[in-house]
């Protein structure tokens, strides 16, 4: 009856807040620039209902989503007010957190209203690094609890065989480890986290995508390719038509230099051989070499044949950082060369093939017997 | 006991057991301007005593056979040793076949010296890059009874494949090309078996899916040969690699009860007890013979007709050819198709080849355009804490690519992949990154007050391989019969474990190494697997079961877990019986035997 009445007082207590509240847009933490400095329109696009984790109440809660848009009317932002129950086995309190995502649906980051901070399970307020602690986790979307079911989180990992030294860390469950688990999430907030990072990854992300794939013009990509973030620069590049490389190619290969290894590869591999071909972009590229991880390395290489044949230059400087089978496919690239091509990259093959330090210089000095 | 065949040239075929103390080995008389000179092939994995030192067979399609490794976690193994009668007394140049295996600017980790008759030869070995002979020094052998020894100098896998005593100070044969024929030319071997076995159904590969089809096959009465390259049966759930097994029984768990693991952490000690439990339920069987530490290197088809395997001793290096109606590929590198020429594929296919894209991973889960970004080999480990201080050395060549990363135990997590290497071609590379990436983590966490008393317990040195060749069905099993939930009328695997992809987390993070991968999961309800995944498209009688099934990337990402490849092994397994009684090939028991199967199947519960 008690927690009944708890229950019944956290609802009553939400209702209440709902008719007090009205958002402002200053987030606590926010991953992108200053995007919610811009913002000067808000509109209420649609609502997600989400069940309550307890077990006793099984209520579903719902949360308006805003469009947010600068002075010129361009969407910025997508945002909640969310006011949620935290409950576990009947027990609850109210999580009040304003969250933003990007026009992607990815969180970005969340604000919350000083004069209700959130809480852990003791009802002890969260403290500074705990508030970082939590934009940390809402920013992984693959976080460990993506997969878990709260009762799997507590009190249910196993426990470790009896040789205990061996693997007191492990979880037998997944083979993840309970470490995993305490390190990702706030001290004493496991319910608050688990909560609240099931909002933010749920299935309003696919709504948020659907709605901003309604709004999708050449506007709105072109915005993304030219902003500096990574997740919204990959969606632009994959909308991008192969036929407007070109165009954007000055863009490309800034983008080319700043991003990760994932939008590097995927660069190389629509990048079109007539763009590729041309000796200021076979530069751009190939000139990176030292610079970017190998696996983009690899499909440079795997490239040459469509780039300027400059970059049979450029590489021959570089080829200290080769792996073995990298070497190997410029090496065998080298065979088709014409002479004259051949002649100005010589120097710098005998000069690997003595390179002491150079592991793979043994395939060089094969080459070089080969091919006089 | 094993019986060891072995011939030299001029000499009759000899007989004799591995207890034999004499090793035999060859001594070739060959003839140069009328000076004779004397040279003597020795094969390493045919030590008599192999002290510390383990073999291992992993990589012989690339570097030409089995080979012994120093694998003492840091500390130098026991001397491996063997004798062998010289025919001429004499001074001989020795070279041993090694090499670097983390080659760059500091000391070789596996370093290494050969003792002839209790004196060391001069040179330390294992510090060249690349397979290559490597010159030991020369020695006077004044007795035709010469005995040879292995002194392994760091702990840190140093490898000898071969050891060659000539007169003559010319280099041995360093030719890939040339290698395999001078080898045989010197050991008077040749590739022809001479002797023949065979059976009514020949399974290659001992992990679990080769394990169930042995099983399912040799109850339904056939006459099984189960051929695997180690000592111990299960694959990546043995007590070697030690991965438990996941997913669900389907309706073979009596079977897979008997080799299944139960349920504890990756890399713990318990893999030992259900070791032994599998072992020894498929050595109760007297229609399995069972050929441990034997390795398949050839399979001939003609007409799309798979006659034979030939496979080896992986330390005598005797050689039988098996024979049989059906055969099994349960090699998990599709060795046996691809030996014998099925179509198979590699790598990812564009999300548009099957139609499996998904948005929300993108490019980590299926590519726009097809590449080679497949789920990577994993090395597991584990440490224990003791009770007094233990020392690790700091290691250059480990911290070149451990950087600061700290670790004393590695999961499953731990794993490796890149566009340039195949899992196949390049998998002893792959191996000794990661043995690279554990030192050196383990190096970095004993810097650390905390874990001054652990020490490596354990570390894996076989590959426990995720994806590598995907022989091609009649049904290309896909992410999208997940999705679908098909219910194939040929259904006869089943699994409800998610769909779990991985990728190299360093694709998203350039701060977190390459050795660690990150997992994507689909989850799904009950799925099936048709047995038409079960057979190769163009051979006409092979069965595959294992991770080398019929699958696209993503297709693989679901069933490649081990009782769901356990289903798929006892359920070729049932089906040769099918085809035994029929006498028909693997695809007619779909189209004309279906049900019957199907109800043969029902039976295992």
């Amino acid at each position: 009856m008690l927690k009944f009445l708890t229950f019944i007082s956290v609802i009553l207590s939400i209702m209440e807040l709902n008719g007090q509240m009205k958002s402002d847009y200053n987030p606590m933490f926010f991953s992108m620039n200053n995007e919610w400095k811009e913002i000067t329109k808000d509109e209420s696009i649609f609502e997600f209902t989400v069940k309550s984790l307890d077990t006793i109440y099984n209520t579903e809660i719902a949360h308006t989503v805003k469009l947010l848009s600068n002075n010129a009317g361009e969407p910025k932002l997508f945002f909640s007010d969310i006011e949620t129950t935290v409950c576990a086995d009947g027990e609850c309190k109210i999580a009040n957190i304003k969250v933003y995502w990007n026009l992607l649906g990815n969180y970005v980051g969340y604000g919350i209203y000083p004069e209700y901070p959130l809480t852990k399970f003791e009802h002890d307020e969260f403290e500074k690094e705990d508030y970082a602690k939590l934009h940390k986790l809402l920013s992984d979307d693959n976080s460990i609890l993506k997969r878990r079911k709260m009762s799997d989180l507590i009190d249910k990992v196993p426990v470790a065989p009896s040789n205990t030294n061996l693997s007191k860390d492990m979880d037998g469950v997944s083979g993840a480890t309970k470490r995993e688990v305490k390190e990702s999430v706030v001290k004493g907030g496991l319910y608050s986290c688990y909560t609240l990072w099931h909002i933010v990854h749920g299935p309003v992300k696919d709504k948020m995508k659907d709605y901003m794939l309604s709004l999708n013009t050449s506007e709105l990509n072109r915005y993304f390719l030219y902003t500096p973030y990574k997740d919204y620069q990959l969606y632009a590049l994959k909308q991008l038509d192969k036929t407007k490389f070109k165009t954007h190619s000055e863009q490309i290969i800034k983008i080319f230099k700043t991003t990760d290894a994932l939008t590097k590869s995927y660069i190389l591999k629509k990048i079109p051989s007539n763009v590729l071909s041309e000796e200021k972009i076979t530069v751009e590229y190939y000139s990176t070499f030292p610079d970017i991880d190998i696996n983009s390395r690899t499909l440079l290489l795997k490239k040459i044949k469509f780039a300027n044949p400059i970059s049979v230059n450029i590489l021959s400087r570089y080829l200290d950082y080769l792996t073995k089978n990298q070497m190997e496919l410029y090496l065998k690239y080298l065979e088709s060369v014409p002479n004259h091509l051949y002649k100005k990259i010589k120097g710098e093959l005998v000069k690997m093939s003595k390179n002491k330090n150079y592991p793979y210089s043994y395939l060089v000095i094969e080459f070089l017997k080969n091919r006089k | 006991m094993v019986v060891v065949y072995n011939k030299c040239k001029n000499k009759s075929i000899m007989k004799m057991t591995l207890s034999n103390l004499l090793l035999t080995v060859c001594t070739l008389m060959l003839f140069n301007k009328s000076i004779a000179q004397k040279e003597v092939l020795i094969e390493a994995e045919r030590f008599i005593d192999k002290g510390g030192w383990v073999i291992d067979p992993q990589f012989v399609e690339q570097m030409g056979s089995p080979y012994l490794m120093a694998h003492g976690m840091g500390v130098p193994v026991a001397n491996a040793s063997t004798s062998i009668q010289f025919n001429e007394e004499g001074t001989y140049h020795v070279w041993a076949r090694t090499k670097n295996w983390a080659p760059g600017n500091w000391d070789a980790p596996g370093q290494f010296k050969i003792i002839v008759n209790g004196k060391a030869l001069k040179n330390t070995l294992g510090s060249t890059p690349g397979w290559s002979w490597e010159y030991a020094g020369k020695t006077r052998v004044t007795s035709t009874d010469v005995e040879i020894q292995l002194s392994d100098l760091t702990g840190f896998n140093g490898r000898c494949d071969a050891i060659y005593f000539s007169q003559s100070k010319k280099m041995p044969q360093d030719s890939d090309s040339k290698l395999d024929t001078w080898r045989k030319s010197l050991l008077s071997e040749t590739s022809i078996p001479e002797k023949e076995q065979a059976y009514d159904l020949v399974v290659t590969g001992g992990g679990i899916a080769g394990c169930a089809a042995a099983i399912a096959a040799a109850e339904q009465g056939l006459r099984v040969a189960l051929i695997h390259d180690r000592p111990v049966l299960g694959g990546n759930a043995s007590e070697e690699i030690r991965v438990h097994t996941l997913g669900i029984y389907g309706k073979f768990e009596r079977i897979l009860k008997m080799i299944d693991t139960k349920h504890y952490p990756n890399g713990s000690f318990e893999a030992k007890y259900d070791q032994k439990k599998r072992d020894k339920n498929v050595k109760k069987f007297k229609n399995i013979d069972l050929f441990l530490n034997w390795r398949a290197y050839d399979a001939t088809a003609k007409n799309n007709v798979i006659t034979h395997v030939d496979a080896k001793h992986t330390a005598s290096g005797e050689r039988i050819r098996f024979t049989a109606p059906r055969f099994v590929d349960s090699t998990g590198d599709g060795w046996i198709g691809f030996w014998a020429g099925a179509d198979f594929s590699y790598g990812r296919e564009s999300a548009t080849t099957y139609g499996e894209e998904w948005d929300e991973w993108g490019e980590l889960w299926s590519p726009e355009e097809a590449d080679n970004f497949v789920m990577g080999s994993s090395l597991i480990f584990q440490s224990t804490e003791t009770n007094e201080t233990q020392t690790f050395p700091h290691l250059l060549w480990a911290a070149d690519i451990a950087e600061d990363h700290q670790s004393v135990n590695g999961e499953w997590y731990w794993e490796f992949s890149r566009n340039d290497l195949h899992q196949i071609h390049d998998a002893e590379e792959i191996r000794d990154h990661m043995l690279r990436a554990i030192y050196g983590s383990f190096s970095n966490a004993k810097k650390l007050d905390k874990n001054k008393n652990y020490k490596l317990e354990w570390v894996s040195y076989l590959v426990g391989k995720r994806e590598s060749r995907r022989l091609i069905g009649d049904h290309i099993f896909t992410f999208n019969d997940v999705k679908n939930l098909t219910k194939f009328k040929d259904a006869v695997v089943e699994e409800s474990r998610e769909v779990d992809v991985h990728f190299q987390s360093n694709l998203k993070d350039s701060s977190v190494p390459d050795f660690l991968s990150t997992a994507i999961f689909y989850e799904t309800e009950k799925y099936y697997i048709p047995y038409r995944s079960l057979y190769s498209k163009n051979i006409e009688n092979l069965f595959m079961a294992g991770r080398n099934f019929s699958c696209s990337h993503i297709g693989l990402g679901g069933p490649r877990v081990m009782l769901t490849t356990g289903q798929m092994g006892a359920a070729v397994g049932i089906a040769s019986a099918i085809c035994k009684k029929y006498n028909v090939n693997p695809r007619e028991v779909y189209t004309h035997h279906l049900q019957e199967y199907l109800d043969l199947i029902e039976k295992q519960r």
